[in-house]
């Protein structure tokens, strides 16, 4: 059974804009997924019905076979959003604070949090910065210290939005390591992006948006040389293949 | 996805369910914050001797966009952290002696400016004569509190009250209450109040 | 700008910094009210004394508080030239000022010595005592109130002071942006000010919704994990001192 499910899902904004439309999508466990498309295609959009952050004006979105709607907080705990811009959205004071915030939501107890922040923070490599401001931190880590807060609700699937941008070369690298060591690790991932070129070798599946529906999907290898007609740049060279296309050495 | 919906403010479907009014928490928290820097950020200004403190007039701006219930707690959450001991209020200063020494008369005078101003901004459309008006009574109301405390305070005479606390003021809160209406006008119809 | 992130807070490993939070807030309190009610020249003595161990003890420098002081200072000369010519009385042998009052002088010291105590008062608790902690008692003092939502104001606390560090380079980084664009060159306060502002606050409102969706995704709840406290023996003694010495500045006040 597929771990994330989404049927007919459809969401139009108030002033008639269609977000999305008749999205139907499945991914398993443990897949890696890059969803890839135009700016306004539709990507966010979706992303943020995946943990319900935004409802669907049609369709849902079923999680282990179960509709999100019966259990939103289940359905948050389990699938992590990392946004495309998280320092505009730290809300901790310190490194730390940030990480605690969403354990603290689930109520657990003091001892617990704590120690939840402080295997989250190991697991991104952000420990010694734990009692600074997050904005002291490079642009790498903080992409890095959302990815840990999002790590400490203990998520199954993580979605990254846009995670490269604005990030210099190095940044780049931390962060795409980073997302494999979570896949590694047994995360079924969804990254959202328009720059192929660093990341498709890595992927098992690309989906690709265009106006809001769902125009492609599959292997990277023979989904990708029909990008260009749906606005995303084409990310192979002449003579070059997929397996290539990394910012990892 | 960002041009798409700016300033939405349909109720989440969390908030639905739960009935927290978690963007009128986000609000205060940012108004609270606006008005602490407020006293830290001054725009220099070709007429009068004292430079323009923002932080009354994003008591204004709070009270155009909050309403009072929210204006109000936003401005209840500052004098709070101030009295804490926190350097919240202009310059930096926080703590009792800067809420009842010379000027407090004026902090505690902005839960009144806030109030005044909120009351009719908590209608959904809010015209330029109630404005202006709410903005003009609530400056009257902050004044009114401040000099007499500042007098009281200082154990000084009226026209010296007066001298320090009131007329150096009032080329600048004229131009404070005309941009806080400005600026109510252009981005209210984006950003409906809460209450 | 950089002080008002930290918060004034220095972190260090002492008995005051390790002070349970309530307790420690209790003492500030009480020392506060006594401050305020401090008449003679020998209560003053006894907190600022009080205060300057406390400081030591803190390990807190004494530039934290000098810099406390120079804001406090034009207040603290402004009220004691008003006072000393203002207040009548009998003038001050000896010296040739005239106006200046014996009774003007003593009221204008005894403002001065309540706003320095009351200071180094602010300056030991907010030295000691990181924002988190004082957040959470803040949460913990409310929590029996009927009618409080102290988990919500907890809340507004946290991401106000989440917020202002960033929106103050925010605010600093659009003025220079306007500057680049010659805002400068108009003449017209009005025009010069409503741009300035206009941008700032329409990104902030925006934000409103940025940090909504962020708290959302997290799932935000008002039914949160509430902090774990545990008070020492040597914090009841603090407590207690402090006790002690509001209730002899009280007791000897009336006789």
């Amino acid at each position: 059974m597929s771990i994330i499910e989404t049927q007919d899902l459809t969401h139009i904004f108030p002033d008639g804009t269609v977000g999305i439309e008749q999205i139907n999508l499945k991914i398993n466990a443990g897949e890696f997924v890059i969803i890839a498309g135009a700016n306004g295609s539709g990507k966010t959009v979706f992303a943020r019905h995946l943990n319900g952050l935004l409802t669907p004006t049609k369709g849902q979105v079923l999680l282990d076979g179960q509709p999100i709607t019966k259990n939103l907080i289940e359905a948050r705990k389990k699938v992590g959003l990392v946004f495309q811009d998280p320092d505009r959205q730290f809300v901790g004071q310190t490194v730390a604070e940030e990480v605690a915030f969403g354990p603290e939501n689930l109520n657990l107890p003091p001892a617990q949090v704590d120690s939840i922040v402080k295997a989250s923070l190991a697991l991104v490599g952000l420990s010694r910065f734990s009692h600074q401001s997050p904005r002291v931190l490079s642009g790498g880590l903080k992409r890095k210290l959302a990815i840990a807060g999002v790590l400490a609700m203990k998520p199954q699937i993580i979605i990254l939005d846009e995670p490269f941008t604005g990030l210099d070369y190095p940044g780049v690298v931390q962060i795409l390591q980073q997302i494999l060591r979570l896949h590694a690790a047994g995360h079924t991932i969804l990254l959202i992006t328009h720059e192929l070129e660093k990341v498709l070798a890595h992927a098992g599946r690309l989906v690709i948006f265009y106006q809001g529906r769902l125009v492609a999907d599959g292997r990277p290898e023979a989904v990708v040389h029909g990008v260009e007609r749906y606005g995303v740049r084409m990310p192979l060279r002449k003579g070059e293949e997929v397996k290539e296309l990394s910012w990892l050495k | 996805m960002g041009q798409a919906k700016p300033f939405k403010s349909l109720p989440t479907l969390k908030e639905a369910q739960t009935g927290v009014d978690l963007r009128m928490t986000v609000n205060v928290a940012l108004f609270t914050a606006l008005i602490i820097i407020g006293g830290y950020i001054s725009i220099p200004l070709p007429v009068g001797p004292v430079p323009i403190v923002l932080a009354d007039f994003f008591v204004m701006v709070t009270g155009l966009f909050l309403g009072w219930k929210g204006g109000l707690t936003a401005v209840a959450l500052y004098l709070f952290l101030g009295l804490l001991g926190l350097p919240v209020f202009a310059g930096g200063a926080s703590g009792l002696a800067v809420l009842f020494g010379p000027t407090g008369g004026f902090l505690f005078g902005y839960l009144l400016l806030v109030g005044a101003v909120g009351l009719p901004a908590n209608k959904e459309k809010l015209s330029l004569g109630k404005a202006l008006t709410a903005l003009t009574v609530g400056n009257l109301l902050l004044y009114s509190v401040g000099v007499p405390w500042l007098k009281a305070v200082l154990q000084c005479g009226w026209g010296a009250a007066m001298a320090a606390g009131l007329v150096p003021f009032i080329p600048g809160t004229v131009i404070k209450i005309i941009v806080a209406v400005a600026l109510a006008r252009v981005l209210r119809p984006r950003f409906q109040p809460g209450y | 700008m950089a002080e008002m992130t930290l918060f004034r807070y220095l972190h260090r490993d002492t008995v005051l910094h390790r002070m349970d939070g309530r307790l420690k807030l209790g003492s500030m309190l009480l020392l506060s009210v006594s401050a305020s009610l401090a008449g003679a020249l020998r209560h003053y003595l006894v907190l600022f004394c009080l205060l300057c161990i406390a400081l030591r003890v803190a390990k807190l420098p004494w530039a934290a508080l000098l810099k406390e002081l120079k804001f406090f200072a034009l207040i603290i000369w402004v009220v004691l030239s008003i006072n000393a010519t203002t207040i009548p009385g009998d003038p001050i042998p000896n010296l040739p000022l005239p106006g200046v009052t014996v009774q003007g002088v003593i009221t204008g010291l005894r403002f001065a010595g309540r706003l320095i105590n009351i200071i180094l008062i602010c300056v030991v608790t907010t030295g000691t005592t990181p924002l988190r902690t004082l957040r959470h008692v803040i949460e913990w003092c409310l929590r029996p109130l009927p009618f409080v939502p102290e988990v919500r104001i907890a809340t507004m606390i946290q991401l106000t002071f989440a917020l202002i560090p960033v929106l103050f380079i925010e605010f600093a980084e659009m003025s220079r942006a306007q500057k680049a664009r010659c805002l400068e060159v108009r003449k017209n306060p009005i025009k010069r000010m409503y741009y300035t502002v206009l941008p700032f606050l329409e990104q902030t409102l925006h934000r409103t919704d940025q940090i909504v969706e962020a708290m959302e995704a997290r799932g935000y709840s008002e039914i949160r994990t509430k902090a774990a406290f545990k008070s020492k023996t040597s914090d009841w003694l603090i407590f207690t001192l402090c006790l002690f010495v509001f209730l002899v500045i009280v007791f000897t006040k009336r006789g």
